[in-house]
């Protein structure tokens, strides 16, 4: 590119002195409006170092099963230009029932609950569903990330997140080192992450494969007792877990930017569900018994994700796709898609689908067959098991006043649990083995 | 706007810059919300449809138009805020016969800015006359937005950049030498293509004819019209590019520079005012 150097204008010798006030006149009247016409945010601005903060409360309903509601305080602040520290909290309420893994039957169910301590009766042609469960969470996340030094092209971050449950217990850390090249059009990222939970179930986790007891199969209270305890496990299990994260963002150009991540995560420990149970029926369909699930002691995934944004006229549209798969023969593949449309005085509306598939775990089973012999690992869980889910859902944004503004969310998400083939044992045609689940999710986001 | 806007500040701040991202696109849509010539129920409007009658004005309106009267008077009546109407005359993209010059009298009458009553509380145009800040609005923004930008920038010498739609604002707090070219925003320019400028401090505005103009027996007409006669400006230069203080005042000259027609050189070089021109 050629510098083009600045005209400059030659001294004028005649003496006009209308023409040569003419600039100044101009530059008196430019200086009277600019200067009278304060603006109304210096006014009002207080120091610039300060706090920010968001608060969100989510209702989250499923028909007929589990509903939670959610409420989050994030707080943000910059420390000597370059730091950024945030402080999130949550705390979560879940009530409603939950699918226990046993199939629908044509007559009446009963189960024991997870502790033992009473049974539950499900009626027939329902999914049976154990709503023992109402548990609350709370958890704080605290991350930290600054430049490695003031002029360096290094960021680094720092993070950790304390979970804690009734009987649930976690904690994580995780680091991340990110190099900015070519102006910072290109960020390359490298994180890894640690975590250990710990879970200490009232009634101690089943062992895995054994028969339910159930009270209704007992004469005695005690001998019941007696039958339930022997298939009492540990009372606390641990899982630990190790990820690692590489990213790649880069700005194509003034208005796309793209990202792809790969990601590998390593879990051992007590993986298995306690609270699910496989039915185990014979030739006829009728169930016979209910064994508790069982999965590996490890699991290891990979993942790969790309997003491209980009910034319309008017708007701006964002479309990823998440990959995964691990050794428990779980494939998904995920599709996301957010269209974020700008409207006056600061407004947005924001429409989102997603379309989420998944293969099912090499050891999911709809149910048990009494002549086949019990493998080592078994679950009915249909959420490791095959499916696809579509969510829909709107989202708008507006300013409440210079410094806040809020956010409404509301999704519906469906997701329709598929067969997997297993040869349908006579007697089971007519009922629904695979029931469809709807959601509904409804956020408010207000930040100030 | 309608145009590409954008803010650059030097600092590794995010936070700092998405609170003045917020301030400073707040103050840019206040601004075009109020003036838009384009909304059907703002002030602006209301004035416009007014009917002969008085309406109340703010003291930003009455600043706005006391400098519109300093310039109209200036140039002789040449830049008037009153001469949109002439407009519909002169669409310029698929232009095919002249209009008729008696049709253009007749919008002459709805025209000028002497015929304008305002006091610092109210306005009152005549029956048909429609006003509009176009040529100084967006420069007023930009000078509005530096002004937001000033206040929080000086307190750790953030340099900034303020570009909106090719009218510009830059603001150096460092004292840099002139010569660091590297501390100063590369602005490149359309016209012609391929130049660029290394700008630290203070503001440009450029006016240009480039794509509204169209050619009929032999002769270029543009886009500038003449609101004493109705008729565009006769040979302006393609585009002029003027440097000064503030962005207000940068664009006023360029405007006025273009008004001169086949005089905009000599007009630019008697005032002694910094500019890049080009025929």
């Amino acid at each position: 590119m050629q510098l083009i150097n600045k005209h400059n204008s030659l001294k004028n010798s005649a003496n006009d002195s209308k023409r040569i006030s003419l600039k100044s006149k101009l530059a008196i009247a430019a200086t009277g409006l600019l200067s009278a016409t304060a603006t109304e945010t210096i006014a009002n601005e207080a120091t610039d170092e300060g706090w920010y903060f968001s608060a969100s409360v989510l209702a989250y309903s499923e028909t007929d099963r589990v509903s939670a509601v959610e409420v989050i305080f994030n707080a943000e602040t910059t420390i000597d230009e370059t730091g950024k520290l945030n402080i999130k909290f949550v705390l979560d309420s879940l009530t409603g029932a939950s699918a226990n893994g046993a199939i629908t039957q044509n007559t009446l169910q009963t189960f024991s609950r997870p502790s033992g301590n009473g049974q539950y009766n499900i009626a027939a042609g329902t999914t049976p569903l154990d709503d023992t469960f109402k548990d609350t969470r709370a958890q704080l996340n605290l991350s930290w990330s600054n430049l490695l030094s003031p002029e360096s092209d290094y960021q680094y971050t720092l993070g950790t997140n304390i979970s804690k449950e009734y009987d649930f217990q976690s904690i994580s850390l995780s680091a991340e080192l990110a190099k900015g090249f070519n102006q910072k059009n290109t960020t390359i990222s490298g994180g890894f992450s640690v975590a250990a939970e710990e879970y200490n179930p009232k009634g101690s986790t089943p062992i895995g494969l054994t028969s339910m007891a159930i009270r209704d199969n007992y004469p005695t209270e005690d001998v019941y007792d007696l039958a339930f305890d022997a298939t009492r496990g540990s009372t606390s299990e641990a899982i630990n877990s190790a990820e690692l994260l590489l990213g790649w963002t880069q700005v194509v150009n003034r208005s796309t930017l793209m990202q792809f991540n790969y990601g590998y995560a390593d879990k051992s420990g007590y993986l298995t569900d306690p609270f699910k149970i496989v039915s185990v029926v014979n030739a006829s369909g009728i169930t016979q018994d209910y064994i508790y699930e069982n999965r590996p002691e490890s699991r290891t995934q990979h993942s790969l994700f790309g997003l491209v944004k980009k910034h319309l006229n008017e708007s701006i549209i964002d479309f990823s796709y998440r990959f995964t798969s691990d050794d428990w023969e779980i494939d998904t593949h995920t599709l996301d898609l957010h269209w974020k449309l700008f409207a006056d005085g600061g407004s947005f509306w924001e429409p989102h689908v997603r379309f989420y598939q998944q293969s099912a775990a090499d050891f999911y089973s709809t149910y048990l067959d009494q002549s086949e012999e019990v493998p080592p690992f078994i679950s009915a869980d249909y959420r490791i098991g095959e499916m696809s889910s579509i969510t829909l859902g709107l989202k708008y944004g507006f300013e409440v006043n210079k410094d806040q503004r809020a956010e409404v969310r509301l999704e519906y998400y469906r997701q329709t649990p598929k067969s997997v083939g297993t040869e349908r044992v006579a007697g089971l045609e007519n009922l629904d083995l695979y029931p469809e689940l709807d959601a509904v999710y409804l956020q408010v986001n207000y930040y100030f | 706007m309608a145009s590409p806007c954008e803010v650059l500040i030097k600092t590794q701040d995010k936070i700092f810059c998405e609170k003045l991202a917020q301030l400073t696109t707040s103050e840019v849509s206040r601004i075009e919300n109020k003036y838009s010539r384009y909304k059907t129920t703002n002030l602006l409007s209301q004035i416009n449809s007014s009917n002969g009658g008085s309406i109340e004005i703010d003291n930003e309106t009455f600043q706005l138009l006391n400098y519109a009267k300093e310039i109209f008077d200036l140039s002789d009546g040449l830049f008037d805020i009153s001469s949109g109407v002439l407009g519909k005359f002169w669409t310029f993209k698929n232009q095919i016969h002249i209009p008729d010059n008696q049709d253009i009298k007749k919008a002459l009458s709805q025209i000028g800015f002497n015929k304008i009553n305002y006091t610092g509380k109210n306005i009152s145009l005549p029956k048909g006359m429609k006003i509009d800040f176009g040529g100084i609005g967006k420069e007023y923004a930009v000078d509005q937005v530096a002004k937001i930008l000033n206040a929080h920038c000086k307190i750790k010498s953030d340099n900034f950049l303020v570009n909106l739609g090719g009218d510009l604002f830059a603001k150096d707090y460092n004292n840099t030498d002139d010569e660091l070219q590297n501390e100063a925003w590369k602005v490149g320019l359309e016209n012609p293509k391929s130049g660029y400028i290394n700008l630290l401090n203070g503001a440009v505005a450029t006016s240009g004819t480039s794509q509204r103009s169209f050619i009929q027996n032999g002769k270029t007409y543009s886009h500038l019209l003449n609101p004493k006669t109705g008729w565009p400006i006769e040979n302006p230069p393609s585009s002029v590019t003027c440097f000064a203080e503030t962005c207000v005042l940068a664009g006023t000259y360029s405007s006025l520079a273009m008004l001169q027609g086949s005089d905009a050189e000599s007009f630019l070089e008697s005032e002694e005012i910094e500019h890049i021109l080009v025929r």
